[in-house]
């Protein structure tokens, strides 16, 4: 009796540890998608308080993996009084395989974005592998291969309704980098729009779809890197794509010259986006708005494209301030860009509002301003000898 | 059996050793293996010595460490230095002109054997790349008259600081104003434009601007001082490639020699001018 009271003990025992060590693995389990979902509290709701609505930015969060910090970056930028934010979302972190979908990072930029009061407009790119050639870039889509993409942008579009409401079909189809180094083909890009175009639109039918911004660039024809964003433009047309897109995406960089700088189609400079909108109309899409969601100037000390820390200043503010007052046709300006998760230590830094830990550079406090007070609020000292005089730093 | 024990040791002894060997290439591939240190195995350093020719990377466009001269040959602080680093070592100093961003490329394709631009140091690179002991720190200085006593950020409560405007030292005046330094700035479009509001003395007590510009400034006899070192260092270092220790080495003991014997302040004051003479403590 004693000996069976013991046995039945040990079994007893063999069960709770055996009950506890599975416990313990479904908590191991169970860990990682637990971590993965929002822990950061959204906070209230929040609106951007701005004289120039038509102001925003290119965030990059897209590789920003810390929550807090992405909350950080939309908390700063209401705070400077940009309502719009352009982000990169790529199709490949996204949907990894045909059937399984990782929307947490997604879900947490697009739901502090929108407590935060700002504007979502979504750039869609990046192909996975399963959906590309071995050995291409994730750049690279073929044909047989759009009507995947189509369903991966209907289901961002279905997703976020209400959230999103501007998507942006691929980027700067007009360079053989952004093209997957295959031949740039106006045509295949005004197809790729014709197939994922009406998908979105079934998905979430209120929902604006961009032709994505072409890179600025004067490339001679026949070049294997580039066509020109202008010849590339009527090109499109050519093929189609017109019915295919609701607006037009622009990158404006104004290099060294300053916003005033005259449109010329054999110059690169921020008014190059109204030869752009004058092809748009031309081909019978005058009632289209666009979008600049890159652009801007740089200050690095040696980089043969950048300018002056003051004059960086000067040119943002009154390119914001050209959208708002000349351009009706254009929806917001997104420059590029608010701040990097890291460091890129190049000049690509000198692009930036705030720096990777946060603190604002004196573009940011300047623009803020600029969208409290409006133009010429403060003496320019960019534009002037003497200099302005500020306390405090304010 | 004793036959067939010893035959097992020597095989145990020769597949141990096979892979001691193997490990020890593969360590040595990456440049900081322990074979890299034996003297002779640093392919860059030795080719230089072959050669007798160190061809040094640069961007000639960034006076006074390196420019063209008038005649179109390298000039400037940085082929200086690159030329009496070379002098110590008995071989030539080649300058091979690479655009800025390109230097690094440049240096990892070994189509130079080492970088000198006023490059600043990247701990994000040094995965890939050796650097040296800073030469130069180009970072934002607390510029003051030489009359002024002011010595430290901290003296600025109630002055009058010239920046830049949106420069670094912008970033910072307004970084101590929001540590509750309460400065006002006086901003200026340009750094040449700093420096005149100092020197001029309208109103302005203080600036704050990268030592290159503040070094050139003294070099012209402008009136200021540097006060204690940079709020922001901004070190310009010497890159060669990871697999050139030795390479490295003698980079850092050549900086050193021309560091001890007045060389490296007689380049900088070649290129910058002289240096203020401190004002005599009372």
């Amino acid at each position: 009796m004693h000996r069976l009271k013991s046995i039945q003990r040990a079994r007893l025992r063999t069960l709770i540890a055996a009950g506890a060590a599975a416990g313990a693995l479904l908590l191991i389990l169970l860990w990682r998608p637990w971590q993965a979902r929002q822990t950061v509290n959204l906070g209230p709701q929040q609106e951007v308080i701005t004289l120039n609505p038509k102001m925003g930015v290119h965030t990059r969060l897209t590789d920003e993996v810390e929550e807090w910090k992405i909350k950080r970056t939309l908390e700063m930028v209401r705070e400077m009084g940009a309502p719009w934010i352009v982000e990169y979302f790529p199709w490949g972190y996204i949907q990894p395989e045909p059937e399984r979908w990782k929307w947490t990072h997604s879900d947490q930029i697009i739901s502090h974005a929108n407590r935060q009061g700002l504007t979502v407009v979504a750039r869609l790119g990046f192909v996975p592998e399963w959906a590309r050639p071995k050995e291409s870039t994730p750049l690279y889509l073929d044909e047989e291969h759009f009507a995947d993409f189509g369903r991966f942008a209907a289901e961002f579009a279905a997703r976020y309704a209400g959230q999103v409401d501007y998507l942006i079909i691929w980027n700067e189809p007009n360079l053989a980098l952004e093209w997957g180094y295959d031949h740039v083909d106006p045509a295949k890009y005004a197809e790729m729009l014709r197939v994922v175009y009406p998908m979105i639109k079934a998905a979430n039918p209120d929902i604006t779809v961009l032709a994505g911004a072409l890179a600025p660039t004067l490339a001679p024809a026949g070049s294997q890197d580039a066509m020109n964003d202008l010849a590339y433009l009527q090109a499109l047309y050519d093929a189609g794509a017109g019915p295919y897109f609701d607006m037009l995406a622009i990158h404006a960089y104004g290099w060294r010259f300053p916003p005033d700088e005259p449109a010329a189609a054999d110059a690169v400079n921020y008014r190059r986006a109204e030869l752009l909108r004058e092809i748009m109309a031309a081909n019978g899409d005058g009632d289209k708005q666009a979008m600049i969601t890159e652009g801007g100037w740089n200050d690095h000390p040696r980089w043969t494209r950048a300018v002056r820390p003051g004059q960086r200043i000067a040119y943002t503010e009154r390119a914001y301030e050209i959208a708002q007052d000349e351009w009706p046709w254009m929806t917001a300006v997104a420059m590029w860009a608010f701040r990097y998760p890291w460091d890129q230590k190049s000049y690509q830094d000198y692009f930036t509002f705030v720096d990777t830990e946060f603190e604002p550079k004196p573009i940011y406090e300047e623009i803020q301003r600029y969208a409290k007070e409006g133009p010429n609020a403060v003496a320019d000292p960019a534009l002037s000898a003497s200099p302005s005089q500020n306390a405090g730093g304010q | 059996m004793r036959r067939r024990l010893r035959a097992a040791r020597t095989w145990i002894i020769l597949i141990v050793g096979a892979l001691l060997g193997i490990a020890l290439a593969g360590l040595n591939q990456t440049g900081r293996g322990p074979l890299a240190l034996l003297p002779g195995r640093d392919v860059t350093w030795q080719t230089v010595e072959s050669r007798g020719v160190w061809r040094v990377g640069m961007d000639p466009s960034f006076p006074p460490f390196e420019t063209l001269d008038a005649a179109g040959a390298p000039a400037g602080y940085d082929v200086d230095l690159a030329r009496s680093m070379a002098e110590i070592w008995g071989v030539e100093a080649e300058i091979v002109a690479i655009g800025y961003d390109s230097l690094l490329d440049a240096l990892q394709t070994g189509q130079v054997d080492s970088v000198i631009s006023a490059l600043p140091y990247d701990p994000r690179e040094t995965k890939d790349f050796r650097f040296s002991a800073a030469y130069f720190d180009a970072g934002v200085m607390l510029a003051t008259d030489e009359t002024s006593v002011i010595r430290a950020p901290e003296d600025l409560t109630g002055r009058t600081v010239a920046v830049e405007w949106g420069s670094s030292g912008d970033m910072i005046a307004r970084r101590l104003a929001r540590d509750g330094i309460d400065l006002t700035l006086a901003q200026y479009a340009t750094p040449d434009e700093v420096i005149e509001g100092l020197v001029r003395d309208d109103g302005v007590d203080a600036a704050l601007i990268d030592h290159v510009t503040l070094r050139q400034a003294q070099g012209r006899g402008e009136p200021i001082l540097a006060a204690g070192e940079s709020l922001e260092s901004a070190p310009y270092v010497i890159a060669s490639p990871i697999r050139a220790p030795q390479m490295a080495a003698r980079i850092d003991a050549a900086l050193e020699a021309l560091k001890n014997d007045g060389s490296l302040a007689e380049i900088e004051t070649r290129w910058f001018g002289p240096l203020p003479e401190e004002p005599a403590t009372p």
